[in-house]
């Protein structure tokens, strides 16, 4: 092991970071149902998060770390695990240990007496482990395994309660859907290798790399040796965002996600808002030297469609975890065509101001849930927990929780003073620049992201307004006894942690100018750019005015009570409410079809293959059968040899007859030794 | 003796005793059974470790390692002159996978044969029997030899699927036993002519040297199989036709779409053991047999058919996940999921990239494991309660949750979940055979994303067991019969299944396990094939 001795100390750190969540998880496998305490779970991503702070501090616009070691070989290709500390893995570590740790203190309380605590543990530690080592892999293989492992993480969280049906069938669906992005992901890998030989991040996606390096001229593509018509450049995008689609839940493969809130809501927060779907985005600011023109573009506009679909189903979803859902994948979209314009700094800073704000939101709604479901249980009432419908007038008697909650939509919705609106500002005002520069059909990306961003305002103050504002819906508890209480001190606590992250000190010491934040400042800007100022003015005050409008309308409707009955649930609202009965869709134009296929093909596989191979064997043994009877009517007496051979080859034929079986032994030999003796007649010289 | 011819013929000997022991002391056969299949596993580990990673084999004898050659027949037949077979056995890295992958998918079909209480002694002296045969298939380099330890395969599967298995056992051991020997007979007709047309460099004998079959210089000039490759059998090349001869005889084996549906009978009626055999060294038989006889001795051929090959190998790997999709039996399930990862095993090695062959020896070893793994899990619950259809079954992992965690485990493992064996091979033989258009141009890349498919509809069908089966709310068809019945698993069942996680966790992790093994043989193949043009 001489290179034990080599591991510099970041590596070291972030080996320590990897290997906690790791610890964890073993000690819950080997203990099984004794260890129901979630101490060591929370012990080790705290450890987790000391070291990604180290070496966030050693990396952050430093040196990048990168080491590595031979792990296998095939043919003459050496295959290689290693670590890559720059400031998007740096950054991203400890984005990952900050959310983790406060969500792991939260559902300590939050899970307390669940039947399978410690599966849950055991799980989340899989996961934290899974996405640490999805973020800091040095080569396309290993960020395939964390891939691949936070998905399966991600699966066994959302059946965490695996004896309800909806649960599991999430849970399918979940991994279904994000194993059609792998498949994405394995050809791009493929596809990578065949071109280069080698699948090590640096070597092709440095600064001096094999993707910069090669040469293209729209008809080869071409790096040393190996050449590929130019198209495969632009399948390899495709590819790679096939993926990133499935784990970041775009357009049309996000209708995993608000299935997959069937999981506990702290498992939301962590791995369905803050971290994991975020995966995709990551994946593809690493790679994004591989990305051409085209795939950009396709980039930005599945998007920008993606966020305004999301956000227009949001408008009316009636379970809280939904709309919360449908606003992630609104996000997402906003990330992604911050990707598709070449902003990738900005599209990581939306995704770290994101991930604290939307997971706030999501503890937040837990905390709501677990009081209803409290009043649920004292009550003996049938209602859904979740539904904001049975909520309303909370902020009276879970102040706090409101309150964070406020702040965490409020930087949603992009209103100063938050981190949200750093980032969302950011994002559209790239958008504006970067549509001066095409022509004017893709206007209509930062055209979207505006509207989206009122409807988002609007669904937000909706969700707000209706679960904390105005009477509650329950008659019971307005009365007498309080059955309502604020959460907690355990779950509090990281609600306001994450509150405050929420915030713009945290990133900026300018609340209203995103040029100064220091995360864009640490990513390289492209230079295509040029600032066109007016938009720097114009398209804050719009994204503000609007929202503050939306606001208002919201406030009217839903806190003040005066919504407008009837006049608005048409044909749209039906369209919003059934999320664009894409789901029905996919079972009717994809599963049910499929299935079909496959019963069709097995009824072939009995019938034709099958019965060919049964029919071949009938005729075979009708013949035997027949050569059987003419030997006993006819030849019987005459030719005693022959017969008993024709009973032996019948016997070989004839199929099920008990107590033949030295028949069969004597018969085979009899045909090999024939089959020889004909051989050597013919082949023999 | 050296140790290989040990490794053969331990369990030979071992079923003589068990013959000759009364059957008053019958439980003693299984520990027989047991014991001797623990030594070979020792003994092929030992050998696993001590393999020399740097001599190549294929077709260059002193890099052979573990070699025994000793004259077996010599007849004298006239003027066709004499008949010369040699026993030659030796070890290479395409064979030093599969030794120690029938050394242990023996030791756990013994232990899964614990509860086996009819006529215990004809089972397992057939056990050994077949143990010994399936050693010596994977050695032999004579190709008489090979032909011997081949068919004698057959006899005891056919008795051990006849008169051990399920309802309709005669049906299926007789569909088997006449697929196999189809495919076989033929094969016996292409050695006769190899005899003919190879002599022996040194003594200018006739031989069935296989490493002398794969050099095109010892070939007759004229005779039928020679290089040159003008003889004509019925209007086609020769040596085509022996390829396709040969070719369709492993096939069988494999088992390719559409020769496949003697597997699913024979899965569904053979007793538990007999499935982990089957899918778990059997098939790799076939698999093996391309390597070594098809793509070995008629390399030119190998390179003109690697199209239809791969194609055959899609084919499989859709055709099976479909079917696997549609089952309803989890037995048949699983048997038509072997359909279709071994389809992948066709796609590498077509591709004939040190990757995609990698990939497929890979897939090979993986899925010997992995299922084993499954029909030892399918015959758990079988066992139990006799029945395994997926729709009487609901909710089991409330009452079982160890067999739940394993059958996700193996089911999960299978479907290719990284950290897992099937991950890396299936990975890498899609990798290959992507490449092979830059390489080599004998396969388009279509074939690798059709592969690629695959590995989504297996998700499918493994998921969609789970959910069926394992989660939900407990409701079983036999109620609370079956309720009492349906015990977790116990520590025998445990002590088999554990190994196996470990294995296929431990070649996940640490693919050199394999690879370093192998690496020098696959090169050796690809340039002894692509050598050819």
């Amino acid at each position: 092991m001489d290179q034990l001795s080599q591991i510099s100390t970041p590596v070291l750190a972030a080996l320590i970071v990897l290997c906690a969540p790791l610890i964890s998880f073993g000690l819950s496998a080997i203990a099984g149902k004794r260890l129901r305490s979630g101490i060591p779970a929370t012990v080790a991503i705290a450890i987790s998060l000391l070291a990604a702070i180290f070496i966030f501090a050693t990396v952050w616009n430093g040196q990048q770390v990168h080491q590595q070691t031979s792990w296998f070989r095939i043919g003459e290709h050496s295959f290689k695990a290693g670590i890559l500390l720059n400031n998007l893995s740096a950054l991203l570590l400890l984005l990952v240990c900050a959310i983790a740790l406060p969500v792991h203190v939260y559902s300590m309380v939050y899970m307390k007496g669940d039947y399978g605590i410690h599966r849950y543990w055991l799980y989340l530690s899989l996961f934290c482990f899974a996405m640490l080592g999805l973020v800091m892999a040095d080569s396309l293989l290993l960020m395939y395994i964390g891939w691949e492992l936070v998905g399966f993480a991600s699966y066994l969280l959302i059946g965490f309660w695996f004896t309800r049906p909806a649960a599991i069938k999430a849970n399918k669906k979940a991994f279904l859907i994000n194993r059609i992005g792998d498949l994405g992901f394995l050809i791009g890998i493929a596809i990578i290798y065949t071109q280069f030989q080698t699948l090590d991040l640096v070597a092709l996606f440095g600064d001096h790399g094999m993707v910069r390096e090669a040469f293209n001229d729209g008809v080869e593509w071409r790096y040393a040796q190996h050449a590929m018509p130019a198209f495969w450049l632009t399948i390899a995008g495709a590819a790679f965002f096939l993926g990133a689609m499935a784990k970041s839940a775009q357009f049309p493969f996000h209708i995993w996600l608000p299935d997959a809130m069937e999981g506990p809501t702290s498992v939301s927060s962590l791995i369905h808002a803050a971290t994991m779907v975020a995966a995709g985005v990551f994946m593809l600011v690493r790679i994004s030297p591989l990305f051409d023109a085209q795939i950009l573009l396709l980039i930005g506009a599945i998007g920008a469609f993606t966020a305004l679909m999301a956000a227009t189903i949001a408008l009316t979803q009636q379970d809280i975890k939904k709309i919360l859902a449908f606003s992630t994948i609104s996000q997402l979209g906003f990330m992604m065509v911050a990707i598709g314009i070449g902003q990738y700094g900005v599209a990581i800073f939306h995704l770290v101001t994101h991930a604290f704000f939307k997971c706030l939101l999501f503890l937040s709604a837990g905390a709501v849930i677990h009081e209803m479901q409290h009043v649920k249980e004292t009550l003996k009432l049938e209602l859904d927990p979740q539904d904001i419908r049975n909520m309303g007038g909370l902020r009276r008697y879970m102040p706090h929780t409101f309150r964070l909650t406020l702040v965490a939509a409020l930087a949603l919705a992009g209103l100063p003073l938050t981190a949200g609106y750093l980032s969302k500002d950011a994002i559209l005002i790239f958008a504006f620049e970067w549509a001066e520069w095409q022509s004017a059909w893709w206007k209509f990306i930062p055209v979207s992201l505006l509207v989206t961003s009122a409807l988002t305002a609007f669904y937000i103050a909706r969700l707000v307004f209706k679960v904390f504002y105005g009477k509650p819906r329950i008659s019971a508890i307005g009365q007498g006894t309080n059955y309502l209480h604020e959460a907690p001190r355990g779950m509090l606590l990281p609600m306001l942690f994450l509150g405050l992250c929420s915030l713009f000190p945290l990133f900026s010491y300018n609340p209203l100018l995103f040029e100064d934040t220091w995360i864009i400042k640490g990513f390289e800007l492209p230079e295509t750019l040029e600032r066109v100022n007016i938009y720097h003015t114009v398209v804050p005050a719009a994204v503000n005015g609007l929202a503050i409008v939306m606001i208002f309308i919201a406030w009217r409707w839903y806190a003040q009570g005066k919504y407008p009955q009837g006049s608005l649930r048409g044909r749209l609202y039906e369209f919003s409410a059934a999320q664009w009965y894409l789901n029905v869709m996919y079972e009717k134009g994809i599963v049910k079809p499929l299935l079909k296929v496959s019963k069709m093909l097995y009824a072939f596989d009995r019938t034709i293959v099958d019965g060919l191979v049964d029919t071949g064997a009938g005729t075979v043994r009708w013949f035997a059968n027949t050569a059987q009877w003419l030997d006993r009517a006819l030849v019987d007496g005459l030719v005693n040899g022959v017969g008993k051979a024709a009973v032996f080859a019948g016997g070989v034929l004839r199929g099920s007859r008990k107590g033949k079986i030295q028949y069969y032994l004597f018969s085979m030999f009899l045909v090999l030794l024939i089959v020889l003796f004909v051989g050597l007649k013919i082949f023999s010289p | 003796m050296s140790l290989l011819s040990v490794l053969i013929f331990l369990p030979l000997l071992a079923a003589l005793l068990i013959l000759l022991v009364p059957s008053a002391y019958k439980a003693l056969y299984k520990y027989l059974a047991a014991g001797v299949s623990a030594v070979q596993l020792l003994l092929a580990a030992y050998m696993y470790t001590s393999f020399d990673e740097k001599l190549a084999g294929v077709s260059a004898i002193d890099s052979y390692q573990f070699v025994e050659k000793l004259p077996w027949i010599r007849l004298n037949l006239g003027s066709l002159g004499s008949l010369e077979v040699d026993y030659f056995v030796g070890v290479d890295g395409f064979s030093i996978l599969f030794l120690f992958l029938t050394a242990l998918v023996m030791f756990v079909a013994v232990v899964a044969s614990w509860k086996i209480d009819k006529q215990p002694k004809g089972f397992f002296s057939l056990l050994l029997l077949l143990n010994m045969a399936v050693m010596g298939v994977f050695v032999a380099l004579d190709f008489f030899l090979f032909y011997v330890f081949y068919e004698v395969m057959l006899l005891p599967l056919y008795f051990l699927i006849g008169i051990w298995g399920g309802a309709r056992r005669e049906y299926a051991a007789m569909k088997f036993f006449l697929y196999t020997l189809f495919g076989s007979v033929f094969m016996l007709l292409v050695m006769v002519g190899l005899y003919f047309s190879v002599i022996d460099p040194v003594t200018g004998n006739h031989t069935f040297n296989l490493l002398h079959m794969m050099d095109g210089k010892n070939y007759l000039d004229g005779s039928i199989f020679s290089v040159s490759g003008d003889y004509q059998l019925f209007g086609i090349a020769a040596r085509l036709l022996a390829f396709i001869v040969l070719f369709i005889a492993f096939a069988i084996k494999v088992p390719i779409v559409p020769l496949h549906t003697w597997l699913p009978d024979a899965h569904v009626e053979a007793p538990t053991p007999i499935s982990i055999i089957l899918a778990g060294i059997l098939l790799k038989v076939g698999g093996y047999g391309m390597i070594r006889i098809c793509y070995s001795i008629f390399p030119d051929i190998a390179l003109d058919s690697a199209w239809w090959i791969g194609l055959i190998g899609v084919i499989s790997i859709l055709y099976g996940a479909l079917n696997a999709l549609a089952q309803q039996d989890l037995k048949r399930l699983v048997a038509y999921s072997s359909v279709s990862h071994m389809g992948f095993v066709l796609l590498g090695i077509a591709s004939l990239t040190p990757e995609g062959l990698s990939g497929a020896m890979f897939q090979m070893v993986s899925h010997g494991f992995l299922s084993a793994m499954l029909f030892f899990l399918v015959g758990i619950i079988y066992d139990r309660v006799h029945d395994r259809m997926i729709y009487n079954f609901r909710g089991l992992g409330t009452m079982m949750p160890k067999y739940t965690a394993f059958v996700a485990i193996a089911f999960f493992a299978s479907l290719g979940l990284p950290g897992f064996s099937a991950f890396i091979a299936e990975a890498f033989t899609i990798i290959g055979a992507f490449n092979a258009e830059s390489v080599n141009g004998l396969l388009p890349r279509w074939m690798a994303i059709g592969g690629a498919i695959g590995i989504l509809l297996s998700a499918a069908y493994f998921l969609w067991t789970l959910q069926r089966m394992f989660f939900g709310e407990t409701r079983l068809k036999g109620g609370d019969e079956w309720k009492a019945r349906l015990t977790d698993v116990d520590g025998r069942e445990t002590f088999v299944l554990v190994p196996m996680v470990i294995l296929a966790l431990l070649f996940g992790l640490m693919p050199s396990l394999a690879f370093d093994k192998i690496n020098a043989s696959v090169l050796s193949l690809i340039e002894l094939v692509s050598g050819a043009k």
